[in-house]
């Protein structure tokens, strides 16, 4: 028992150096894939069938594919295409992806919860489409969107443990590293599971919170 | 009538096979304050937002304030903002905007719609919300206001945008009665003022007290009008007799 704790206290500053990197890719997939899922969100419910079946194309490949295949095309694709991105930014742009396609129909849900009555009222006043769209209906949408997204990006946090095929050093590579130097890969498995659970435990609380908070104050 | 500030001529309404508006003509006067009454269904809401064009009528001419509009043929963009903003519209729901405060649901319209500067429409949404008697309210969100006063500052923000014409669905129908007479009270100033209003209603008493004329609507067409007096104590119609004893009864 000794023993594992003092490994695991060797051990942690690499994983959490880990951490770091797959805290950072999750970010990135966040920062670049929920702008974009806005945009299909927006597009997939637009009145043109030119901007609609393209979306809900991009969408059900989005979501249909699985991460690691994303992942994989996009590292060794995209080479191939001529375009070569590091490790890391390919991990970035794949998760981000993901994020895009999963994340535009939770959008969607939120803005279709947006009373119908209220975008009558703006076409009432006069308001321009777009201008119902930005004050109106997408403040709202993304409100409603919130626990649901919290609890995404909860996945894509786990999702970046797949970037350790394409040798980004986040947490789960830096564990099999470790374990393949000690052989003792079940005791560093368990302690990057507990360093993982730290994050997601107490942010899966915040998401209740907020969801709780939302339910009450927008009545 | 000289000059009609709001005319249907017309005008026709379906939804698929359903007929819901039949060849509907109506003429409005500057300053009048019109009733329209008559049992559900009948096309009244239908017909109010026809005004608006949140319903597209499949034909006729429809004339609001500087605008004449023939419906045979789809509104451009641009016409059909500027119809909306000489028209206001208050809804049975209210439909204020949750997520801003009550400055901003009438200040915000003012500057998208009209381009005024922030400093100038809030001045307007000031003055208007002592119009409304709601001076206080400025910053609080609509969830936390009764529905009354939701719907006083509903009307506020139709207002802001300086309307030709206030069209009002069923205002109080959502509302308890003693609640509703707030906003009962305040359409009686503002038709006091002399604006030009339509009011989808079944407050027999408040059609009327404060109505020019009422219009009773049955199967999508309008099947008697004239001066509240008239229609409501006097109605030629044993259909229209049969709709206000039913109205009396339930009150
Ligand atoms: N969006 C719609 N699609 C199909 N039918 C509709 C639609 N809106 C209204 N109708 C039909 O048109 C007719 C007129 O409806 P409308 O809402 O104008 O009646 P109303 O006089 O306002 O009734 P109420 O007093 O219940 O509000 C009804 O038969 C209704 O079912
Ligand atoms: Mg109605």
């Amino acid at each position: 028992m000794t023993d594992l704790l003092t490994n695991w206290a060797d051990w942690l500053p690499q994983l959490l150096k880990g951490l770091g990197i797959s805290l950072q890719l999750t970010g990135f997939a966040l920062a670049l894939g929920l702008p974009l899922g806005l945009v299909l969100a927006l597009a997939s419910s637009a009145r043109g069938p030119a901007l609609r079946w393209p979306a809900i194309a991009l969408v059900e490949i989005g979501r249909g594919a699985p991460a690691l295949v994303v992942l994989q095309m996009v590292y060794y694709g995209l080479p191939s295409a001529g375009l070569n991105l590091s490790a890391f930014l390919s991990g970035a742009i794949a998760l981000a992806l993901t994020t895009a396609a999963y994340t535009s129909e939770i959008l969607r849900a939120g803005i279709n919860a947006v009373p119908q009555g209220e975008v009558e009222a703006g076409q009432a006043l006069g308001m321009t489409r777009q201008d119902i769209l930005r004050f109106v209906v997408i403040p709202q949408g993304v409100i409603f969107a919130v626990p649901a997204l919290m609890g995404f990006a909860i996945l894509i946090f786990q999702a970046t443990a797949l970037t350790f095929t394409i040798a980004i050093p986040e947490l789960l590579a830096r564990a099999y590293r470790i374990g393949a130097a000690t052989y003792l890969y079940l005791d560093v498995l368990i302690l990057a599971g507990l360093v993982y659970l730290a994050v997601t435990i107490p942010f899966g609380w915040l998401v209740n919170r907020a969801a709780r908070r939302l339910g009450s104050h927008l009545g | 009538m000289t000059d009609p500030i709001v005319s249907l001529k017309g005008i026709n309404i379906r939804y698929g096979t359903h007929h819901a508006v039949r060849d509907v003509s109506l003429d409005i006067a500057k300053g009048e304050v019109v009733a329209m009454v008559g049992p559900s269904g009948a096309g009244k809401s239908t017909l109010l937002r026809a005004i608006n064009m949140l319903e597209t009528p499949a034909s006729g001419t429809l004339h609001v304030g500087d605008f004449t509009f023939a419906l045979d043929r789809p509104l451009g963009q641009k016409d059909l903002l500027a119809l909306r903003r000489s028209t206001g519209m208050v809804f049975q729901q209210f439909n204020l905007f949750p997520h801003m405060t009550v400055q901003r649901n009438i200040s915000l319209p003012q500057m998208r719609v009209l381009g005024r500067s922030r400093e100038e429409a809030d001045r307007v949404t000031a003055r208007l919300l002592e119009r409304v008697h709601l001076a206080d309210k400025a910053q609080a969100y609509p969830a936390r206001l009764s529905g009354g006063q939701q719907q006083r500052i509903a009307i506020a923000r139709a207002l802001a945008l300086d309307p030709q014409v206030m069209l009002f669905d069923e205002p109080t129908s959502a509302l308890d009665p003693e609640l509703g007479l707030e906003v009962l009270s305040v359409m009686r100033e503002l038709a006091a003022d002399g604006m030009t209003m339509i009011v989808v209603t079944h407050e027999i008493a408040f059609a009327a007290e404060v109505a020019d004329r009422v219009i009773v609507m049955a199967d999508g067409q309008i099947i008697e009008e004239g001066p509240p007096e008239q229609v409501i104590r006097n109605p030629s119609l044993p259909r229209t007799q049969k709709f206000f004893r039913a109205i009396l009864e339930r009150h």
